[in-house]
């Protein structure tokens, strides 16, 4: 190794840039499921889609719970996770699913009756707005608590938050539409999430941009990742799926099915949108580096780049004393 | 009230791991689970080359972020500084090792404590030692908080054969660590991270 580069270190006792392999798809998954699963349900209970509601309440409380007990070492203490939301985003995310779990639940009985009982309105007028906002907090609090952690450079950023947001704004409207289109027909609402779905697309694409962008200027890790993503091993799945996929061919194709209306389209629409979704989120995780760990002195031999100059440098003695 | 720490003086370290080897015999560590380590560098460029070393372990930070992320309230910190882990209270979310910067987190994978290091099962040595550990919960360095609250260094520092490391509390004004960051200037791993770190450096 040169002082030019700093390359990803292979073992812990090596210096480098370090991945972050403690959080892997398990995660990713939760994250995402979290994210389509609460705008679904937001979207399907602003508009009154009962199927939507359904989806979108069960993709949370059992898809998203699964993936999440499934990965944590100890599943049998989950209730744990719930007892420090003053500090912890996980701590409130626990906080806000169990909600979600309960409200949504009243929201989705029948005429409001559980078992022959007739809920008070007051209540359902209650589990309607706790719905709602625990919904829309499932669909980003995984920003927070990626963005919370100082130690990887790329997430560390106010806009991760805003990204995951926006991203789980669009995989519900998707989904959203493509049951509507699937089960409802053309209507007021359809043409609407249809409209949204464009201009989430178009909006995505810039709040990547800017991302990748902002994160270009940042910190030496968090420019690692960025290329990483562009010209590293993640290339192929960021610029492919997340890009290529996830953002250009499902715009493309809502176009076309806007102009020919084939109703199998809508699935491959959906399908194309969740992929760039779900890998978004992936080469998110996977792409996370944690800073190497060196004195400052040798930080500034870094950014020498001529091998002429680090010999010159490092023959004095002085400067090997540093 | 006390704050204990460390520096370690890089001008003296030599690169031997003897303090990664005493902690593990310490502690008694599963496979890969090094609660201190050296990181080892090549800096230069032919012929002009040379080795650095910086040994490594929990910075037991006052503003710890393993502690800020963890959910149930498994790491908290000692009134003597001491970032511990209730292993009882852990439910493996690796919140906090994503969220410490210094990488001083480890957790035990399942089946990790079923086979030592050989391949035989378990020493008696290493049956005794990882029953003191959980699968599927955190693990970090404790600074030797059995050993400190008994009156002794921690294992790292008195194994140390030049010396290097140098255990104190910060809150003595004519204790050793403040005397040497005065003398000879110090610094701490990442500071941009803002985690107020207990281990300090000498340069070399």
């Amino acid at each position: 190794m040169t002082t030019q580069s700093i390359a990803i270190a292979k073992h812990r006792f090596g210096f480098g840039y370090y991945r972050q392999l403690y959080w892997n798809w398990l995660i990713g998954s939760a994250f995402f499921l979290g994210g389509i699963g609460g705008a679904t349900f937001l979207l399907s209970l602003i508009t009154g889609f009962r199927p939507g509601m359904i989806l979108g309440y069960l993709v949370v409380v059992v898809g998203k719970n699964t993936a999440h007990l499934s990965f944590l070492g100890r599943p049998e203490r989950f209730w744990r996770a719930a007892m420090r939301p003053d500090r912890s985003w996980i701590a409130r995310g626990i906080w806000a699913t169990g909600l979600f779990a309960v409200s949504g639940f009243v929201c989705l009985l029948p005429q409001g009756r559980l078992a022959g009982w007739a809920i008070p309105a007051v209540i359902l007028s209650a589990a309607h707005v706790v719905a709602m906002v625990s919904a829309f907090f499932i669909m980003f609090y995984d920003g927070f608590v990626m963005n919370s952690s100082p130690a990887i450079a790329f997430w560390h950023s106010k806009m991760l938050p805003l990204l995951i947001l926006m991203y789980a704004s669009l995989g519900g409207t998707t989904i959203s539409l493509t049951l509507r289109e699937l089960f409802a027909g053309e209507d007021p609402a359809t043409a609407l999430l249809s409209q949204a779905e464009h201009v989430l697309l178009v909006v995505n694409f810039l709040l990547l941009a800017g991302y990748l962008i902002r994160m270009s200027r940042w910190t030496p890790a968090a420019r690692e990742t960025v290329r990483l993503l562009i010209r590293g091993p993640y290339a192929r799945v960021f610029l492919g799926l997340v890009i290529a996929v996830g953002l250009l061919a499902t715009f493309l194709l809502s176009i076309v099915q806007n102009v020919v209306g084939v109703p199998w389209l809508v699935v491959l629409i959906a399908l194309c949108e969740l992929t760039g979704d779900f890998a978004l989120v992936m080469v998110l995780l996977k792409s996370g580096l944690f800073s190497p760990q060196s004195p400052p002195a040798r930080q500034a031999l870094q950014v020498l780049h001529r091998p002429s100059e680090v010999r010159e440098r490092l023959t004095e003695p002085s400067a090997l004393m540093e | 009230m006390a704050r204990l720490g460390m520096v370690i003086d890089l001008r003296r370290c030599i690169g031997c791991n003897a303090c990664t080897l005493a902690c593990k015999q310490e502690n008694g560590t599963p496979e890969d689970v090094h609660y201190a380590r050296v990181i080892t560098r090549e800096v230069g460029t032919y012929p002009a080359t040379k080795r650095t070393f910086l040994p490594v372990l929990c910075n037991h930070c006052e503003d710890a972020p393993c502690a800020q992320a963890c959910p149930s309230g498994a790491t908290w910190i000692r009134d003597d500084g001491i970032v511990m882990v209730d292993r009882n209270k852990c439910i493996g979310c690796r919140a906090c090792a994503v969220a410490c910067p210094y990488m001083n987190r480890h957790f035990i994978e399942r089946g990790l404590l079923e086979n030592g290091y050989s391949t035989d099962g378990l020493s008696p040595y290493e049956a005794v030692k990882f029953a003191e550990f959980e699968e599927g919960t955190m693990t970090k360095c404790t600074l030797c908080a059995h050993r400190v609250d008994a009156g002794l260094q921690p294992a790292c520092v008195i194994t140390c054969p030049t010396d290097a490391r140098i255990f104190g509390d910060w809150d003595d004004p004519q204790g050793k660590l403040q005397k040497l960051v005065d003398e000879r200037g110090g610094w701490s791993l990442l500071p941009e991270c803002k985690t107020k770190p207990k281990v300090y450096y000498l340069d070399e």
